[in-house]
């Protein structure tokens, strides 16, 4: 055992526990009693996630979520796929300006500027439209587009899919029966993989949300935030529900691409 | 169906590549084998008759019909790509039978003809596999068999075995020709590979900077081939300058060797070809055309040992063929010194 594989070993556990720690102490807390001031709760009890389940508006803001979520993969998919193809053949005549765009757009433009963008310009009398349903589902289409779209792009460059759509040319397929007889189908499994990704990015975000919901509509993550004003152990029981539904689209995603590869 | 490229030429935006009048002709189930060296134009002749390069000038035809207006899909032509393009969410037997499908050919009409050209390939038991569980060989037959299910007009094939180990090449090689044959496919093979083009082809074609240098028979354009770039590229060689010193007779510069001039004037300069099986090594001292001199660097091919010979005076050593490397000389019998003007 040399010096550095010891030290590299006390830095993983030390980075593992910095990670996990959190998430331990959510479990931990969930399941206790009372946790005021003290290192770890007192007492052991499953009424947190009684008092949630019985709690009507994280229930309404947990299928809220939900529909947010499903209404995003939704249009989604709709956008995102003609926007890859759109890119891929537009990258490959030199015009990857536009492909750069859409890949640098989540990391360069905070959400955070998308959700004062729609207060300004939705709550005028024109269109008045901020605290809406739609207008929430809207902002989170927009928000994680450029994720599934990237997904799809990668791929379509990955199975070299100009080529197909050549062969497919040559054996008699109009542009038309190359997008839906060879391109979608080999899309298929990175288009679900990203609108697993795009579902779990909505379920799980905030910013945007709080910003642009109204009380009748409100999304998990801004429900949450009511709960930390209450007992500890029940906000712990409500994050720990949202981070197993965050989890799972995480790592339904991931066997996906696995399953591909 | 016979193909004609009549005085074709085509410019990639922005750039010299391509292609300049370039006229030939392949003939109703002949196999013409597109040889050349890289940028030489043969990938853009192949797409420009595939359709899926267009605004050529000159014309394309197809048993005499002009293809420029027709699209890349209705041009009923069948193309192999080097990557094999074989569609990974279908079956094998549902890749052969796309062309079928898209020309709404019966379920049961489709797969019975599908797994008939899988059989002549060779791949019948493989029908119902995916794609990715197919080597590199077979991936290609599946791709030929594709092609040909569209009965296609003419047959295109894109440096078919170039991505292929060698050991698979040879056969595979062989496969191919023997179906096309069988078909009577009107077909256009490019590839870098001369000795697949020599052995495969009816014709060859030879390509360099986008211009049709000579188009003949593999044993003429390897005997008897148009210029230097041509017999520099077919074959080995070695090729020296020479001048005509009188009728059947060159100077070499170092030599003064017996040779078919032919109607050439005194004093005229040309280069001289040698083919290396042509050497005979350690001939009699009286041969004709005896060239003394040693041996160099030697390569053991197993059949036969490849070698330079240098000869002193001359520009470069000769490349030699034969079972043992000659000792101390070497001959060429006159009728094998070819004259190129160019």
């Amino acid at each position: 055992m040399t010096l550095e594989t010891n030290l590299v070993r006390v830095i993983s556990l030390v980075y593992g526990l910095y990670l996990l720690l959190p998430i331990a102490l959510l479990l931990v807390g969930s399941v206790g009693g009372n946790w005021t001031n003290t290192l770890l709760p007192t007492g052991i009890t499953g009424q947190w996630y009684v008092d949630l389940w019985l709690d009507t508006s994280f229930r309404k803001a947990f299928v809220s979520s939900l529909v947010v979520a499903l209404s995003a993969c939704a249009i989604n998919t709709v956008l995102a796929l003609p926007l890859a193809y759109a890119l891929y053949h537009g990258a490959r005549r030199g015009g990857s300006l536009a492909a750069r765009i859409v890949s640098a757009t989540p990391v360069a433009v905070p959400t955070i500027t998308l959700a004062f963008g729609y207060m300004i310009v939705f709550n005028t009398d024109l269109a008045p439209w901020l605290g809406s349903m739609p207008l929430l589902i809207a902002a989170h289409a927009i928000l994680t587009l450029p994720y599934l779209t990237n997904t799809l792009l990668t791929d379509l460059r990955h199975l070299d899919l100009g080529r197909l759509e050549q062969a497919a040319a040559t054996l008699g397929a109009s542009g038309w029966q190359q997008f839906t007889g060879i391109v979608l189908p080999s899309l298929r499994q990175s288009l679900i993989s990203g609108l697993v990704m795009v579902a779990a990015i909505s379920v799980g975000e905030f910013g945007v949300s709080n910003l642009l919901t109204s009380f009748q509509n409100r999304t998990y993550p801004v429900v949450l935030l009511q709960a930390f004003y209450g007992a500890t152990g029940f906000a712990c029981a409500a994050t720990v529900i949202l981070l197993v539904l965050a989890s799972a689209s995480a790592l339904l995603s991931s066997s996906l691409v696995k399953q591909r590869a | 169906m016979s193909l004609l490229l009549d005085k074709v030429s085509y410019n990639y935006p922005g750039s010299t590549h391509g292609l300049h009048d370039v006229s030939l002709d392949v003939r109703t189930g002949e196999l013409v084998a597109v040889i050349g060296p890289s940028g030489s134009g043969k990938s853009t002749l192949l797409k420009l008759v595939s359709g899926l390069e267009t605004g050529h000038t000159g014309r394309i035809a197809l048993d005499g019909e002009d293809m420029s207006r027709t699209p890349v899909h209705q041009r009923h032509i069948g193309m192999v790509f080097q990557s094999y393009a074989l569609f990974p969410h279908l079956s094998v037997l549902d890749n052969v039978a796309y062309g079928l499908k898209l020309r709404k050919v019966a379920a049961a009409e489709r797969h019975r003809r599908a797994q008939e050209l899988l059989d002549i390939v060779g791949l019948g038991e493989f029908s119902r596999r995916a794609v990715a569980q197919l080597s590199g060989g077979q991936q290609q037959r599946v791709a030929l068999a594709r092609a040909l299910a569209i009965d296609p007009r003419a047959l295109l094939l894109d440096e078919p075995l170039s991505a292929l180990d060698a050991s698979v090449r040879g056969h595979l090689r062989d496969q191919i020709r023997a179906i096309q044959q069988r078909f009577n496919a009107t077909t256009l093979l490019v590839t870098h590979d001369q000795e697949e083009a020599l052995a495969m082809a009816d014709r060859v074609a030879m390509l360099k900077d986008g211009r049709l240098l000579q188009i003949a028979t593999p044993r003429d354009i390897y005997e008897n081939p148009a210029s230097r770039a041509v017999a520099e590229f077919v074959g080995l060689s070695t090729i020296l300058p020479a001048k005509v010193a009188a009728p059947g007779r060159l100077d070499m510069g170092f030599a003064e060797l017996f040779a078919d001039t032919g109607r050439r004037a005194f004093g005229t300069e040309v280069n001289v070809l040698v083919r290396p099986e042509h050497i005979r090594p350690d001939p009699a001292a009286d041969a004709v055309n005896r060239l003394a001199g040693r041996s160099g660097a030697q390569r053991y091919l197993g059949a036969l040992t490849r070698y330079d010979f240098e000869v002193q005076g001359a520009a470069k050593p000769f490349l030699a063929e034969s079972s043992r490397p000659a000792a101390e000389a070497i001959a060429i019998a006159p009728e094998h010194l070819r004259l190129l003007d160019h």
